[in-house]
Parts: structure tokens; C-alpha cells; sequence
């Protein structure tokens, strides 16, 4: 069975602008899946819808089966079940952060788990270790760098133990040891066997992480779903979704042309 | 990293069977607020949206705009009698329907507030009780008349002929100002009001607060929607009051501090482009045939209205 499909998901903001249009997807449980598309395509939509966090004006959302609801996230028991399978990681780790420490913050999932104080403070140690933030745990959140920041965001989700990673542009904005830092947690929380879904339009992350890939247009449709290595080696569609672009530069005496995304090949022409 | 993984990450905590039921989560304050917010934006879209349609107000210059809103907001004002706000109340419905907005969402507010801030408050001055005259519609009897300091309380107590037409007076002119400003206000971009204001001689510093705090309202509305649904991702039960005023209080103490470091971000920004303790703004182009020519009608049909 699917963990996550979307039946002709639409969803427009405000109910006039048009955010997603007739969706339909599947992902399945332990897969390392990417949501690419240019800005504004819908992706931390896709996502929010998702992460039960908001829902469609049109088509279906279902968990496991279950169909995903409001009606439904107001029984405490779905909400329950449903929060505890699926952590969202915002891409603006200051609007998820809001206990008064970071250790609170770790502390806030366990303890809405009905966990017992001791097992809850193990949990936020252990998470803080794998985290390298433990020298931070008495800081406030607004004390923090951008990259410190999302690791607190991280562990804040991670403490609850959810089996699906939702994240949205997780490398958005971080230098690059916090990338390759957060790019290797992925990578082995994805072996650990959780679901990743993660959203960007940075190709490179892709390419180093997914192994499925699904592609949104300007238009915010879903243009094509397939295996991360045929995504990255077509770049007409690359370029039709806005991801990739031509440009004009100088390698010493030769100028020349060609599409701007490092991992495809080009050659210099003479 | 693959060696640090705790082990509670490495087994599954949440296998447990969905469990249905359990109760109902009811619809908290907080969720009304953030569903207000929303609807702010949602206006300021619609707004935006109905400004840029190719309909008969919309095309008009918006200097002609502010001065026929002041121009007939004074003719509202000074009207003694009903049927000349009938012809103003079905004038400007004209102009609504001709500038091709959505009549429902317009004149369900105009009429709601009209009905509260015109009919409703003035209702109980049509009482014999406020206005004397001849009882229409008699409400009540009492066993005898009363003296209260300066009040004379009668044996029967109705609504009166010159009370209720005093309220119905007061009633069309709400509703009148309040669909006159409605549209001025659906057919015209919110930067074009706030630069048209510059012909009644609003000091440009004023006008770019206003313009500036217009722009913010949106981007912290946005933010606060985004923290209640970061709060909502890793909710798991009902969030009790009190918990709810907590996140409330810090959030606000959040934004605060957002705001404040966003307006020192703006001000060097502007600094940065050349600001200083004087302001100049891009000014309208010249009047076009179209403009003159709404300007004369409204203010040939303004003078009938005053003259009449």
C-alpha cells in the first residue's frame, strides 16, 4: 500500500490563486523522494498538504489508506496516529521554533507523546548528540545562527520519532558544512529505513539524495514523476520547468554557451 | 554519523494501528484568529483584483475618484430628505454594476454595516420616548406617564412618524457613504489611493507610512499563518487555554522583535537608495478626454443633487 497518494489535488490560496492543479502521486514507505520546481510552482504547498497542515480545495489525500481530512485531524485519535507518522521541517526554522530553549523545544514532541520526564530528557540528549547541539540546549531560539537553527527545527521533529521526513528547501540558506551536515543526517536516517520527502529547486541536492523525483511546472502541475538519473539527464524538460537555464560565459579565450547546472555534461566548442 | 544514531530512530515508535475516534477536537480560538488573518489577505487579492478590471470607474484617473468620494460624502451629509438619497443609493449602484463588481460581496457588507452602524443604533431615537410626534407604531402601554430629571416618559410607548423617518435618513446615509467608499475602494489599487491623496495636500511622509505599513500587514500576516501551521505540524492533542495564550504571548513577543529588526532592515534599505528627511513621489500623468469628461458629469449631477 502507498504511505502517501494525492488524487487530483488541486489548491488555490485565498480561493483565487491557483497554488496546485489536479495532482495525483504516490510515495511509498522508505523512499527518498524529491519535489522539484521553480519558485512559486506549489512545492511547500504539495508539502503542507501532506503534512495535513492544510487542504485541497479539490481531489484527495490519503495516509496509509486513511483519508486525510480537517473533519478527520479533529478526531484525537487520527490527529494522534497521523502526527506521530509524518514531521514537517519548515523552511523558515524561526517560524517553528517557539518554546523558550532549545532544549524545550526538543522536549515540546516527547512530552506530547505522554512521555515520562526521564524518557523524554534521554530522547532530547541522544537527539541533541546526533544533532551536535548540545552546548546549545539552554539558548534561545533567537540566539541561534540560521544553520543552528535548523538543527534545533530537525531535532525538534526528530524527538517525536516520525517514520516520514517531510522538508522544505532544507539546504535553503545554510553555509556549506551545515549542507553536507544535513545532507549526511538524510542519508542516514533514510538507512535507519524513515521516509524522506524533501522539496528544492537546487538540482545538486537532488542528485546527490533522491532516487525519485517529481517535477512541478510554473503552471504547478506535475510534469513527470520517474527515476532521479532520468530527471537530472533530460534537459529539455529541465529547462521547459524553469530549473535549469542557458547562459553565455568565458573560459579564457573561448567564449561559449550552454545550460547552467554543473552535474550535466558540457563540452567547450572550439 | 551512521555510528551516532540513536536507537530509538532505528525502531519504529508509531506502528501503533490508526485508532479512530477518541473524541472531538473542538475549533479554537487561535483558528478563528489565523482564519481572520487569512481573510485579510483574501480582501487586499479581491481588492486588487476587481481594481484591475476593465470596467467604467476603473478606468477613471484616481485624483477624479477622491474628489467625487469627498464631493458626494458632502452632498450625503447635507441631504434632509429620503428620495434624493433613494437617487444617490441607486446612482452609485449603477456605477457597481457598470465597473463590473460583484454586487453580492459589495452590498452585503455596505448593507450589514448599514443595518449596524445606521439602523440598529439609531433605532431606539425613533421612540416617542427621544422623538415626540405621532406614534405609528405603538410597542407597549404603560399604567401611567413618567417624569425622569428631564425626560418625559409617556403612558404608550411607539416608534414615531418623524423618528423613523429620522432613522431611515440616517440609515441611507451609512449606506450611501459605505457604498461610495466600497467603490472607490474595489476599483481603485490601493498605491493609486495613496498617491491620489497627494491633491488634498497629505504630507508625502504620511503617505509612505501608510503605504508601508499597507505592504507589511500583508508579510506578517503570512508569517503568523506560517507559525500556527509550524505550531499545528507537531500538535498531537488539544491544546488547552491556557497553552494556546502561552504561544500567543510569545509569538507576539516574536513578531515584535521581527518587526523591529525588519524596520531597521528597511530603514537602511532606504537609506541605502538615496533616502533622506525628504520624500518625492512619481507624479500622476496628465488627465486624459475620459477623466475630464466623468469629471463634469459627476459634478453637473452633484450640483442637481445639491440644488434638488
Amino acid at each position: 500500500m502507498d504511505l502517501i497518494r494525492l488524487e487530483n489535488v488541486s489548491y488555490r490560496y485565498y480561493d483565487h490563486i491557483p497554488a496546485l492543479c489536479e495532482i495525483n502521486l504516490a510515495i511509498d514507505k522508505g523512499e527518498n523522494f524529491a519535489i522539484v520546481g521553480a519558485n512559486g510552482s506549489g512545492k511547500s504547498t504539495l508539502l503542507q498538504i501532506m503534512a495535513g497542515l492544510i487542504y485541497p480545495t479539490e481531489g484527495r489525500f490519503f495516509f496509509q489508506g486513511a483519508e486525510v481530512t480537517e473533519k478527520a485531524l479533529r478526531e484525537k485519535g487520527f490527529l494522534r496516529w497521523f502526527r506521530q507518522w509524518v514531521g514537517y521541517v519548515f523552511q523558515d526554522s524561526d517560524v517553528q521554533l517557539f518554546c523558550p530553549t532549545v532544549l524545550d523545544e526538543i522536549l515540546y514532541g516527547p512530552l506530547q507523546l505522554e512521555m515520562g520526564d526521564e524518557e523524554a530528557l534521554d530522547r532530547a540528549s541522544q537527539v541533541m548528540e546526533l544533532l551536535q547541539i548540545e552546548h546549545l540546549k539552554d539558548r534561545p531560539s533567537y540566539m541561534l545562527s540560521e544553520g543552528e537553527k535548523k538543527r534545533v527545527a530537525i531535532g525538534s521533529v526528530l524527538s517525536i520519532n516520525p517514520e516520514i521526513l517531510l522538508l522544505d528547501e532544507p539546504t535553503n540558506g545554510l553555509d556549506p558544512r551545515t549542507q553536507v551536515f544535513l545532507v549526511e543526517l538524510l542519508f542516514t536516517l533514510h538507512q535507519a529505513g524513515k521516509t524522506i520527502v524533501f522539496a528544492t529547486h537546487d538540482l545538486e541536492l537532488v542528485g546527490e539524495m533522491a532516487t525519485r523525483v517529481a517535477v512541478l511546472s510554473e503552471e504547478h502541475r506535475l510534469v513527470r514523476i520517474d527515476r532521479t538519473e532520468n530527471i537530472l539527464s533530460d534537459p529539455d524538460l529541465l529547462l521547459q520547468v524553469n530549473l535549469i537555464h542557458e547562459h553565455v560565459h568565458r573560459h579564457g579565450p573561448i567564449v561559449h554557451r550552454h545550460l547552467h547546472f554543473h552535474p550535466l555534461p558540457h563540452q567547450h566548442e572550439e | 554519523m551512521g555510528n551516532n544514531i540513536p536507537s530509538f530512530l532505528l525502531g519504529s515508535s508509531s506502528q501503533q494501528p490508526l485508532q479512530r475516534g477518541g473524541g472531538k477536537i473542538g475549533f479554537p480560538f487561535l483558528e478563528k484568529g489565523v482564519d481572520h488573518l487569512a481573510s485579510i489577505v483574501k480582501q487586499g487579492y479581491i481588492q486588487w483584483e476587481y481594481s484591475f478590471r476593465n470596467g467604467f470607474f476603473q478606468r477613471v484617473d484616481a485624483r477624479v475618484k477622491i474628489l467625487f468620494l469627498l464631493f458626494f460624502l458632502l452632498i450625503v451629509s447635507v441631504k434632509k430628505e429620503v428620495i434624493p438619497e433613494v437617487g444617490i443609493f441607486l446612482f452609485v449602484l449603477m456605477l457597481t454594476v457598470l465597473s463590473r463588481l460583484n454586487l453580492l460581496r459589495v452590498y452585503k457588507k455596505v448593507l450589514l454595516f448599514g443595518f449596524l452602524f445606521g439602523f440598529l443604533i439609531a433605532l431606539p431615537s425613533a421612540l416617542n420616548v427621544v422623538t415626540e410626534g405621532e406614534i405609528l407604531l405603538p410597542i407597549g402601554r404603560l399604567s401611567k406617564s413618567y417624569r425622569v430629571w428631564i425626560y418625559h416618559i409617556p403612558q404608550e410607548i411607539g416608534f414615531t412618524k418623524p423618528g423613523i423617518y429620522g432613522v431611515a435618513m440616517l440609515t441611507m446615509r451609512v449606506i450611501n457613504s459605505l457604498s461610495l467608499s466600497f467603490l472607490v475602494l474595489y476599483t481603485t489599487p490601493f498605491h493609486e489611493i495613496i498617491r491620489a491623496l497627494k491633491i488634498l495636500k497629505v504630507p508625502n511622509s504620511f503617505l509612505l507610512i501608510i503605504s508601508l505599513c499597507y505592504k507589511y500587514i500583508f508579510i506578517l500576516v503570512k508569517t503568523i499563518e506560517e507559525m500556527h501551521l509550524a505550531k499545528k505540524s507537531r500538535l498531537m492533542r488539544e491544546l488547552r487555554p491556557a497553552e494556546a495564550r502561552e504561544w500567543v504571548v510569545s509569538r507576539m513577543a516574536f513578531i515584535y522583535r521581527k518587526t523591529r529588526l525588519r524596520c531597521e532592515e528597511v530603514f537602511k534599505a532606504m537609506t541605502a537608495r538615496g533616502f533622506s528627511d525628504s520624500l518625492r513621489f512619481y507624479g500622476f500623468p496628465a488627465m486624459g478626454k475620459y477623466d475630464w469628461a466623468v469629471t463634469s458629469l459627476f459634478f453637473c449631477l452633484g450640483i442637481f443633487l445639491l440644488w434638488i
